[in-house]
């Protein structure tokens, strides 16, 4: 090579090594839930506490506490995004309270009592499954 | 074109590589079938077909790019670069099975134009992370295509060599269109942080590798030599082994000065075909041989043995005692320059 290919060589990558690192963590970063400010706790083992309300389909059970809600997820979802929002009187997505990601028992801080529960895939925006309390 | 032209100018060792090459992603391609026939026997062949090929092209993507390095680093590397080209061609048809079925699968089955339709089913182009992703393959794959097109030497020998490699350093760009592709792909359809880990890894030992050499590199231009009545010391006339070369740097361009038949001459270290260093190839039958592709060069004048007409420049050396000296001053491609007796 002559001397200002290998120069190009070099400040390419140079620039990849920079550059490709920076377009993937603002890919995650942009991901909605990653950047929100919802606590998300898992833990290996189920509440003995009596629940206030519960639900179970095929896919989840679910508890609610006082100040938190506990969700057993039965299986791995094949969605690469599943959110867990707050769902409103008309069945409406509102706040989110956080992630779920491989089978087991997630446990999502609380303020309010929800009316429901929709789990959303956020990339392919398609619902889950939701459910009334 | 003559009468006698051939497409291919084939040899044993390009036959070997291209057998070696077909073979193993045939090995991959079943291999790949079987294992998720194994652990997903729903698995649609279409989705197989997909997969398998996409993969392969992005396994041979990285092996394609690490040759370069790797054969900077270490000389032992410079077999598999020998028919480099074969393989980017054979890696562009793995990315263009993939990337066929892919629109045939998802795009060609509707009423839409099918690249239109790539275009426009996911209008998320704001979204950093909901990207449509196919477009980036989609673009990558045109450049794959560009490149693999106009690898024959008769594109290299009409657009020139610096032109040729202008081109074909869009590699990068088609890299980074391509790990976007598939980072952002896995990252919108798939549960498995195995796509996404392996990727990382390539990219990093890529990137590690071409910054490795490319700074070994930059310590060689800017070594500087002792300079004396105009005229730079090489080295002791005994560094050179016989056949071989004493690569040197002058005005931050590469000169190989050659010993052979008890004589020294000095050319551009610069092979006109591809520019592969002739300074780490020998002396074969009296030509310079460069370690790449074979192109020879007569050590005195830098010229190709008729019938060819590659030319390289020449220089000037002198000997005092058992130093040689070299004059900066480059002389016109060609010019015959008296060896030095050593």
């Amino acid at each position: 090579m002559t001397s200002g290919q290998r120069k190009a060589h070099k400040y390419i990558w140079l620039l990849l090594a920079i550059a490709i690192p920076l377009v993937m963590i603002f890919a995650v970063k942009d991901f909605a839930v990653f950047s929100s400010k919802v606590t998300i706790e898992a833990t290996v083992a189920g509440s003995k506490k009596a629940s206030l309300k519960s639900f179970e389909n095929d896919i989840v059970k679910t508890a609610v506490f006082e100040s938190y809600i506990e969700i057993i997820l039965k299986a791995t979802l094949k969605n690469a995004s599943s959110v867990v929002y707050e769902m409103d009187e008309k069945g409406n997505k509102t706040k989110v309270i956080g992630q779920i990601t491989t089978a087991g028992i997630y446990e999502f801080t609380i303020n309010n009592l929800p009316k429901g529960i929709i789990i959303y895939d956020d990339l392919k925006k398609v619902e889950i499954t939701k459910f009334l309390f | 074109m003559g009468l006698d032209y051939k497409l291919v100018l084939w040899n044993k060792y390009k036959k070997t590589y291209d057998k070696i090459i077909a073979a193993s992603m045939l090995l991959y391609i079943i291999l790949f079938a079987a294992i998720t026939l194994i652990f997903n026997s729903e698995t649609s062949i279409e989705t197989i077909v997909i997969r398998a090929f996409g993969s392969l092209a992005i396994i041979m993507l990285h092996i394609i790019l690490v040759i370069g390095p790797l054969a900077r680093l270490n000389i032992s590397f410079l077999p598999i670069l020998y028919n480099r080209r074969h393989l980017g061609v054979s890696m562009f048809i793995a990315a263009f099975i993939h990337g066929g079925f892919s629109m045939f699968q998802f795009h060609a089955l509707g009423d839409v134009n099918p690249i239109y339709s790539i275009f426009t089913s996911n209008m998320d182009y704001g979204s950093l992370t909901n990207f449509p992703f196919q477009v980036l393959g989609f673009f990558a794959l045109l450049i794959l295509f560009l490149m693999a097109s106009t690898s024959h030497d008769f594109f290299l020998g009409n657009l020139s060599a610096k032109v040729w490699k202008r081109l074909h350093m869009f590699v990068y760009l088609a890299y980074v269109l391509i790990i976007s592709h598939v980072f952002l792909g896995a990252f919108q359809q798939e549960t498995s942080p195995f796509t996404i880990g392996l990727l990382l890894v390539g990219f990093v030992v890529l990137t590690m590798l071409h910054l490795k050499a490319a700074f070994k590199e930059s310590k060689v231009d800017n070594t500087k030599a002792l300079e004396k009545d105009g005229w730079l010391k090489v080295c002791e006339v005994d560094e050179i082994e016989e056949d071989r070369a004493k690569i040197f740097t002058v005005a931050n361009e590469r000169v190989a000065v050659f010993k052979y038949e008890g004589k020294l001459s000095a050319v551009h270290n610069v092979c006109k075909h591809q520019g592969g260093p002739l300074g780490e190839g020998k002396v074969i039958d009296g030509c310079i041989t460069c370690p790449w592709h074979g192109y020879q060069y007569l050590p005195g004048n830098g010229q190709s043995p008729p019938p060819f007409t590659e030319k390289v420049a020449t220089y000037e050396l002198k000997l005092e005692g058992s130093t040689v000296y070299i004059n900066p001053e480059a002389f016109e491609e060609g010019t015959e320059v008296k060896p030095v007796n050593c």
